[in-house]
């Protein structure tokens, strides 16, 4: 275990004894046992703060792992024919078991050198015309359905950024999968923020893993803005209700891909198989109808999203 | 679905007392002291340096349409807490506080009014409204604002002013700005005219929908940007050069069509509205 959460420091005196006991090469299930115990009695409750800590842990399965994992003959195409290429953005065409995919996801990077490159994931402009370039290929030529991998703090904010048309950008991916007229799958992976991850997110079934969050700003970001103080991010965390049980409950996604006791980052290969699972049985229910019709259905979704009196 | 019940109603601006209406005010830009009573008369521009005031809904309208013409729309719609979100104060005591302050039920004010002689479909973000920003009610106004002047025909105007998505509503807000983007979209693409107009300030999503105009237009000196101030500071960890975000530099970078003086405001809509009727069908 590389990196353990606040919350989790209870941990680490057992993963010591655990790694000692590996070392002196005495049996170790005992102390495995511990382990797993203490991480049942923190995982069993935690508050919505901790599960947005969870999905921006570093060891968690990146779109790049899923990617990897499920798709066979992945083909990666680049850049949005107008400016440049946005490493933040990944995007191809690859099979999942029988059926061809058009996949779009967040990059965020493992190397410092990419995280840089990628801007921790924050997508520029070059990205949203990216995404909205390949979703009409998609839609138009290659007639595949779209799977979206999110996990972004967001569109990114920098003065670059200004200057290329950051706030023109954003609404292109969005009515390009509003008019796409193939299945769409969007799949929140870790964390789904702002303007940036409702981009990648207009679709026919929204799934979640269970320690996501998907939110209109970041726990951090909002604080600064209501309270000017960053320290309140706790507090505000649990008045956004962005976790996937609360937003399966509001009726704004459809379906909780479950992840064992210690999260993802614990359980990787887990996790990935039961996305792929997930996304494939949704799929072909979502295959069986037509194309027009599934566009109608995103249209409809989300023309009735809000609460208002009346 | 009470769309075509149309109600005249004189929108209430009480939002500067009479003792500080009373009070000289200290113009942001230049420092120097104006009686209300003058800026009032010089359409709340500072008569030395020409910076832009805020402007609140009511007074937005009196300047965009003909007098008495204005007949709003939608007025049911009002804002509710969903979340029982509570931040300084509760949101249901913000969304009170508000709607005693300005008389609004939510941050837009929709209708149809005559511009230059011109029918039009207008709509305008109220900033005094808990910052302008985009909740559910505001979303649905909107919409139904755009849906109205596809249905009629009429051309669409919509002053922007806002501090982006509402917090207070969390992802409820953030899906608003999905669904007025495709509802402005299937508004272009029936062959209708969207002036989109920006004022001090637009951030976050609302920016991103006023950049769906056919034309766009932004105030002297407005403020436009991904993100408000205080979240680039928190996210960049730097301030972004303020002046690039104003109108004048975005101009440059090739994303606004016009930017104006607020005193010729009007007359450029009125413009746009004279050459969208004489186009030939």
């Amino acid at each position: 275990m590389k990196y353990l959460l606040q919350f989790e420091r209870s941990l680490e005196p057992l993963y010591k004894e655990l790694e000692e006991r590996k070392k002196e090469e005495k049996p170790t299930i005992y102390t495995e046992k511990k382990i797993q115990q203490e991480l049942q009695k923190i995982y069993s409750n935690l508050t919505p703060y901790q599960v947005s800590q969870i999905a921006r842990h570093p060891d968690r399965p990146h779109t790049t792992d899923y990617i990897n994992a499920l798709f066979t003959d992945f083909l990666e195409l680049h850049g949005d024919r107008k400016f440049g290429d946005d490493p933040a953005i990944i995007a191809g065409i690859g099979n999942l078991r029988d059926i061809t995919i058009t996949v779009i996801g967040s990059r965020r990077g493992y190397t410092l050198k990419d995280m840089l490159s990628c801007h921790y994931g924050m997508i520029q402009p070059e990205g949203f015309r990216k995404m909205a370039r390949i979703i009409n290929l998609a839609s138009h030529t290659f007639k595949s359905p779209i799977v979206t991998f999110i996990d972004t703090p967001g569109a990114l904010v920098s003065t670059n950024a200004e200057r290329k048309g950051q706030i023109e950008a954003i609404s292109e991916p969005i009515l390009a999968l509003f008019k796409a007229e193939v299945p769409v799958i969007a799949v929140v992976i870790g964390e789904g923020i702002g303007l940036g991850a409702l981009s990648m997110s207009i679709a026919n079934k929204i799934l979640m893993l269970k320690y996501s969050f998907f939110s209109v700003i970041s726990a951090e970001g909002g604080a600064s803005i209501l309270y000017n103080d960053k320290r309140k991010s706790e507090e505000l965390s649990s008045n956004l209700k962005f976790t996937a049980e609360n937003l399966l409950n509001n009726g704004i996604i459809d379906r909780v891909i479950d992840e064992p006791i210690g999260g993802a980052q614990r359980n990787r290969e887990t996790v990935i198989k039961a996305t792929g699972d997930a996304i494939y049985s949704e799929l072909e229910m979502l295959l069986k109808e037509n194309g027009n019709k599934l566009k109608e259905n995103r249209i409809e979704r989300y023309r009735k999203i809000g609460i208002y009196a009346d | 679905m009470n769309i075509f019940k149309r109600k005249k109603k004189i929108i209430k601006v009480p939002i500067v007392t009479e003792e500080e209406r009373a009070k000289p005010v200290r113009c942001k830009s230049c420092g120097r002291l104006i009686s209300y009573a003058e800026l009032k008369k010089n359409l709340k521009v500072c008569p030395y340096c020409g910076y832009h005031f805020r402007m609140t809904a009511g007074e937005r309208i009196n300047l965009i349409a003909d007098e008495d013409t204005f007949s709003e729309i939608d007025t049911e719609v009002k804002a509710v807490d969903m979340l029982n979100f509570k931040d300084v104060v509760t949101y249901k005591n913000r969304i009170k506080q508000a709607k005693e302050r300005t008389g609004l039920d939510s941050a837009a004010v929709t209708g149809k009014a005559k511009i230059g002689g011109f029918d039009a479909a207008i709509g305008t973000f109220a900033f005094e409204f808990i910052g302008g920003s985009l909740g559910s009610a505001t979303g649905e106004k909107i919409t139904r604002l755009i849906e109205y002047a596809k249905k009629r025909e009429l051309p669409l105007v919509i002053v922007f002013s806002s501090g982006g998505e509402r917090i207070q509503e969390g992802i409820y807000s953030l899906m608003q700005v999905a669904k007025i983007i495709y509802a402005i979209d299937s508004f272009k693409e029936s062959g209708g005219l969207f002036i989109s107009i920006l004022t001090n300030p637009t951030y976050c999503g609302t920016a991103t929908i006023a950049m769906a105009g056919n034309v766009v237009i932004a105030e002297k000196g407005a403020s436009i940007s991904i993100s408000g101030p205080r979240l680039a500071k928190q996210v960049a960890k730097k301030n972004i050069l303020p002046k690039l975000e104003q109108a004048e530099s975005l101009i440059e970078n090739g994303l606004l069509d016009i930017v104006v003086d607020r005193h010729l405001l009007k007359s450029t809509i009125v413009r746009l509205l004279k050459y969208y009727n004489r186009r030939r069908i």
